[in-house]
């Protein structure tokens, strides 16, 4: 499958912004399974400097600063990406991958290979998953099992994520704190993304979130409206012996061809899609379009 | 020396269980500290107690400060030095400069690798937890190149003496060290009250190491200039060790900036100077890690610069020590430090460390949680007392607490030792007490390696079975001598053949902040002065009418109780129907003007306003200056605090004491700084105010027509107010007219205090400050004072003098002086527009809410 991506973000500034710098981690990655064929960013007004560089965790960051009086900022990213999931490793044909279980896998997970070292820090704290609650751990512990076999256990819990929990656009800001969209049950994908990294990481094993984008398809017999996709989260598991295992909560499916990966990091911290400094005494207004189309 | 006779050592003993530096159990002295405690019995205890007094006097005096948040004392709290110094003889001190050499190039070559190839982890002598769980390790900066000879370019170690005799490593300083500048002036201290104290010993003096000091933050310029500008970027006064930040600053001579000052534009530094921007090359850093750049690390950050990170990365600058080495603060790594050592060394450390178990991994673990009581946790990112659990000392729920902790996230914890660590002599009252001391040494980076400053800062324990010694909570400290057999120059030079200190001077670097800051103190310092002088003015008033026992106010008492309101603009004050509770009790309005902190306008607030302007401005201070300045918030915090404030007399003794030394100030202020270091803006703040609040003077008294008994007061008060009432007798030597003041107070040119000269003055140093060349315009600034000028000087006193129809005001007088406070208010804006420029405040495109 090949797709377009237009991904738009707009800011109205109230009263103007002299200066900025920004970092903007919207780049697709290349990867088994998806080839980035083209990729443009469109910034205005022009950035005085831009620059890109790839970081810690091997995403494609591109800084920029505009220095000059504006009053709108839009960055478009135009990205053309080839996806096609039956080149990354299958887990339903990988038998250890499929049916090793936890105990075996935190057993294993002990040796400091160096993708070991690699994955096991995805166990460890982040910055906004850095409490991880008694009760995140028991609604982990409910999936996973000592003599369970992790990819089942994994898919467990993200079916539940997907049952249990209600999608609320309206509920969550990324300011919310992981506690409360759990106490709660509501969240949009990035906080069902994060609550399972917690519920991951609470019984021991390495689990990241992924960023990207979802293509959504029109009810039959409709024709696709613009703009009417979105960014995506999901979260990924490391399984010893077989690498790292994407899941989707917010559609309780493993990600196939719909799914285009952006970037990865600890959590959502790691690689917000833009952010930036300005120098400017007023409010803002924010908009963001997402189209994704076959090519 | 016998010490049972000394009276001295009495009680010293009394309930000794420590290793002490100076007594060995068997009441034998250390031989190291015999001359040294001869000096001292020789100069008996009354002269110790004196000298301790004027020790604390001295630091006093010299403001020497330590601030402690949330401390009933105060913001400032004088910093406490000892007069009984801490002793390590150079024999010894040779094996502790190598251990803190060797320290150094080991905690160097961690954290090249931490941030590089990360071979320590990959090759198994540290667990991946250790560095990926600490909160200092900042992705950010990962694989980031430096130019620099080292990476670690300061490095300070805590030192204590443990129960062995060895010295040991306590804790490690790596982000930005504090302490080196309080050192400094312990030694200064030191010498200048307690000369006789040396006699005999001979003490290696600091000065080459400064010297190394300098060197360093010079070469440590990316781009090898020989002029490299370099920068010391504080915090602000708020933090706790201000004082050094200054201090280095002035001692240095390099500019003390905030992160405000410096800006990041086209992959560079620059600093916001009165004229352009310039760039930087070396920034010296009293800032945490993850306070540097809020584009990349803590967003909510208004202390460091956006954007910096990656200027960093481009080696376009170099930030000492470099960001992120925050990391090697970690009291994970101690476990490992000895197998670290022998992987790049094949050596064992020199220096000893506490031993300790790293709670990730399960044996040591199991050993932690089956040992608890007998141990001291920490974690591995904070060493400060608040996540120091002392487990013997705590309830068994909160052991258990603590347990499950340790359990829910193993690798975030270390348990330690318990150590009892040695005592050394202090002096308190009267007599030596032992008390638990913490040496804080110092070592800078070079091409060859690192120089360690001889001695360094010692601390000691607040209170005599204290287990903690820390500064975040006060404390005492000691000077640091090391001693040797060697004759030594005490000559101590602290100069050096530097070229580098041209590069940043004149009026046109002059970081914008300080201007701003400098600019306000003048007019802080102007209106402080004007509103205490009018203050004393009106009351000595109110006691002549007292004395004079009149039933009702005369109308010329009146005028001036209203004029009060109008000068500082406190209304309704006396004004209005709302003014007539406050004219039944004038003095209540007037102590309220005086005292009330919070009220607008009152000279309380106008003191405190100017205090705070001034204080960060400290690096520019002389001694002098902080003694006077110190002099007036004494003076006040006394009168407010404890002072009776009911009777007139009493408000103006305290008047005339502050307003003598608000004018030893600014003279002292004149003579201090440079106009090339911002006495100009300094100035133009202070004639500012002082025209601008003559003119509400003159438009409250000399507007309104009244009869020739009243006018004759208000004129008197008037002159009296303005210091002019002599001068006023000599150039007309004739009755106080209404014509002759106008003249003299407005439009005089040749009298200082005159509206014509004030303005005349502002405009000449106006036209100094340095101007946009690309333009070659008059600044809006230049602007608004010439028409002001050109307005006073086209005045025409018989014009002024008519009044209106009703024969009630001088409209035209009104008029004009309306039109002069509008520009001068004008100008006022347009300074802060063209110079200060910080009508832009720093935010966040998306808003989050995270602790780093």
């Amino acid at each position: 499958m090949e797709f377009q991506v237009i991904h738009t973000t707009s800011y109205e500034y109230e009263s103007g912004v002299t200066f900025c710098h920004n970092i903007a981690t919207l780049k697709p990655k290349t990867m088994l399974g998806q080839t980035l064929l083209d990729y443009k960013l469109d910034i205005s007004p022009e950035p005085a400097e831009i620059t890109e560089r790839t970081d810690f965790f091997g995403n494609t960051i591109t800084r920029f600063s505009i220095q000059k009086y504006h009053k709108e900022l839009k960055v478009t990213a135009k990205s053309r990406i080839l996806r096609d999931y039956t080149l990354q490793p299958d887990i339903g044909t990988s038998v250890t991958g499929k049916t090793i279980n936890l105990e075996n896998a935190l057993e294993l997970l002990k040796k400091n290979t160096p993708e070991h070292i690699d994955a096991k820090q995805f166990i460890l704290e982040s910055i906004f998953i850095a409490k991880i609650t008694p009760e995140m751990k028991a609604y982990a512990e409910v999936s996973f099992k000592p003599e369970r076999p992790v990819f089942e256990a994994a898919f467990d819990l993200m079916t539940r994520i997907f049952t249990e929990f209600k999608f609320d656009s309206g509920f969550s800001t990324i300011a919310t704190p992981l506690h409360e969209v759990m106490k709660e049950k509501k969240g949009v994908c990035q906080d069902f993304a994060q609550i399972a990294i917690a519920c991951v990481r609470s019984i021991g094993l390495p689990a990241r979130y992924v960023s990207g984008y979802i293509e959504t398809l029109p009810p039959p017999g409709k024709e696709k409206l613009v703009g009417t996709d979105a960014s995506h989260a999901w979260f990924s598991v490391y399984i010893p012996t077989f690498g790292w295992i994407d899941f989707d909560p917010t559609n309780n499916q493993i990600p196939k061809n719909q799914h285009i990966t952006v970037s990865w990091g600890r959590d959502y911290y790691d690689v917000p899609p833009l952010k930036g400094v300005i120098y400017s005494t007023g409010k803002n207004k924010m908009q963001v379009s997402v189209d994704i189309r076959p090519a | 020396m016998p010490i049972d006779t000394n009276t001295l050592f009495k009680n010293y003993f009394s309930d000794f269980k420590n290793y002490d530096e100076v007594l060995k159990s068997n009441m034998s002295v250390n031989t190291n500290w015999d001359k040294l405690l001869n000096n001292i019995t020789q100069m008996g205890t009354e002269t110790l107690i004196s000298k301790q007094k004027e020790m604390d006097w001295l630091m006093d005096e010299n403001g020497v400060t330590y601030n402690v948040y949330n401390d009933p004392k105060g913001m400032h709290r004088a910093w406490e030095l000892n007069i009984v110094p801490f002793i390590i003889h150079e024999k010894e001190w040779e094996t502790i400069e190598k251990g803190i050499k060797q320290r150094s190039e080991l905690l160097n070559l961690i954290l090249k690798d931490i941030y590089g190839e990360r071979e320590l982890i990959k090759n198994g002598i540290i667990p991946p937890e250790v560095i990926f769980a600490h909160r200092g390790f900042l992705r950010q900066c990962d694989q980031i190149q430096y130019k620099t000879a080292k990476n670690l370019l300061i490095y300070s170690a805590d030192l204590a003496r443990g129960p062995d005799g060895r010295m040991w490593v306590v804790n490690d300083r790596t982000q930005a060290p504090s302490g080196m500048g309080y050192a400094l002036e312990n030694r200064f201290s030191t010498s200048r009250i307690l000369p006789d104290i040396f006699k005999d010993i001979n003490v290696k003096q600091p000065s080459h190491f400064f010297f190394y000091f300098n060197q360093m933050l010079i070469e440590a310029a990316p781009q090898n200039k020989e002029n490299p500008n370099i920068v010391i970027l504080t915090p602000g006064p708020l933090n706790e060790t201000y004082f050094e930040h200054a201090y280095m600053s002035s001692f240095l001579g390099y500019p003390l900036v905030t992160g405000n000052d410096l800006v990041v534009r086209n992959g560079n530094v620059w600093m916001k100077s009165l004229k352009e921007l310039k760039q930087v090359d070396v920034i010296l850093r009293r800032v945490d890690d993850v306070f540097m750049d809020p584009l990349e690390l803590r967003e909510d950050s208004y202390l460091g610069v956006a954007g910096l990170l990656d200027v960093v990365r481009q080696q376009h600058v170099s930030i000492v020590n470099p960001i992120g080495s925050g990391v090697l603060e970690n009291s994970g790594l101690i476990p490992f430090m000895n197998a670290i050592c022998k992987y790049y060394f094949k050596e064992n450390l020199i220096l000893p460390s506490i031993a300790s178990w790293w709670c990730g991994q399960k044996e040591e673990r199991s050993y932690v949680l089956n040992n608890l009581t007998n141990l001291v946790v920490k974690r591995i990112d904070r060493s400060n007392r608040e996540n120091i659990f002392f487990c013997e000392f705590l309830k068994p729920n909160q052991l258990e607490a603590l347990k499950q902790e340790i359990l829910s996230n193993p690798c975030i914890f270390v348990a330690q030792e318990k150590i009892s660590f040695s005592t050394a002599p202090d002096f308190v009252d009267g007599k030596l007490e032992p008390r638990k001391v913490m040496c804080r040494t110092f070592s800078i980076a070079h091409k060859d390696g690192y120089s360690v400053m001889p001695g360094g800062l010692v601390r000691v324990a607040a209170e005599r079975e204290n287990l903690f010694v820390s500064n975040q909570r006060g404390g005492v400290s000691k000077d640091f001598w090391i001693v040797t057999d060697q004759e030594q120059t005490n000559i101590q030079s602290y100069s050096w053949d530097d070229n580098c200190k041209t590069s940043i001077s004149g009026i046109n670097d002059l970081p914008s902040n300080t201007a701003e800051n400098l600019y306000w103190s003048g007019r802080y310092l102007g209106r402080a002065l004007v509103t205490a002088r009018f203050l004393r003015t009106v009351l000595n008033k109110i006691s002549n009418e007292q004395y004079t026992k009149q039933k009702t106010q005369s109308e010329s008492l009146l005028s001036l109780f209203q004029s009060v309101t109008n000068i500082t603009s406190t209304f309704p004050g006396f004004i209005g129907e709302e003014g007539e509770d406050a004219l039944k009790d004038p003095l209540k309005e007037i102590l309220s003007l005086m005292i009330d902190g919070d009220r607008v306008g009152s000279f309380a607030q106008t003191l405190s306003s100017f205090n705070n302007s001034y204080y960060s401005l400290r690096n520019l201070w002389s001694k002098d200056m902080w003694r006077v300045f110190d002099g007036i918030q004494k003076i006040w915090k006394r009168f407010v605090e404890d002072d009776d404030k009911t009777s007139t007399t009493a408000l103006i003794k305290v008047l005339d004491r502050i307003i003598t030394r608000l004018i030893a100030f600014m003279a002292l202020i004149e003579e201090s700084i440079l106009v090339e270091q911002g006495l100009l803006l300094y100035f133009i703040g202070l004639q500012t105010e002082q025209a601008t609040m003559n003119i509400a003077k003159c438009r409250s008294l000399l507007v309104m027509n009244h009869k020739e008994q009243p006018q004759y007061e208000i004129l008197e008060a008037l002159l009296t107010s303005h210091e002019s009432l002599n001068i006023y007798r000599y150039s007309y030597r004739s009755y106080l007219s209404i014509e002759n003041v106008i003249h003299l107070v407005l439009l005089d040119k040749d009298y200082p205090k005159s509206l014509t000269y004030q303005l005349r003055r502002i405009q000449k140093d106006i036209d100094r400050l340095p101007h946009s060349e690309v333009t070659g315009k008059a600044t809006d600034c230049q602007k608004f004072i010439s028409e002001a000028n050109f307005k006073i000087r086209s005045l025409n006193i018989d014009t002024l003098l008519e009044l209106d129809a009703e024969g009630i005001i001088r409209e035209h007088l009104d008029n004009v002086l309306a039109e002069l406070s509008d520009l001068l208010h004008e100008m006022n804006l347009s300074i802060s527009d063209t110079y200060f420029n910080h009508s832009y405040q720093q935010s966040q495109l998306v808003n989050q809410n995270f602790p780093l």
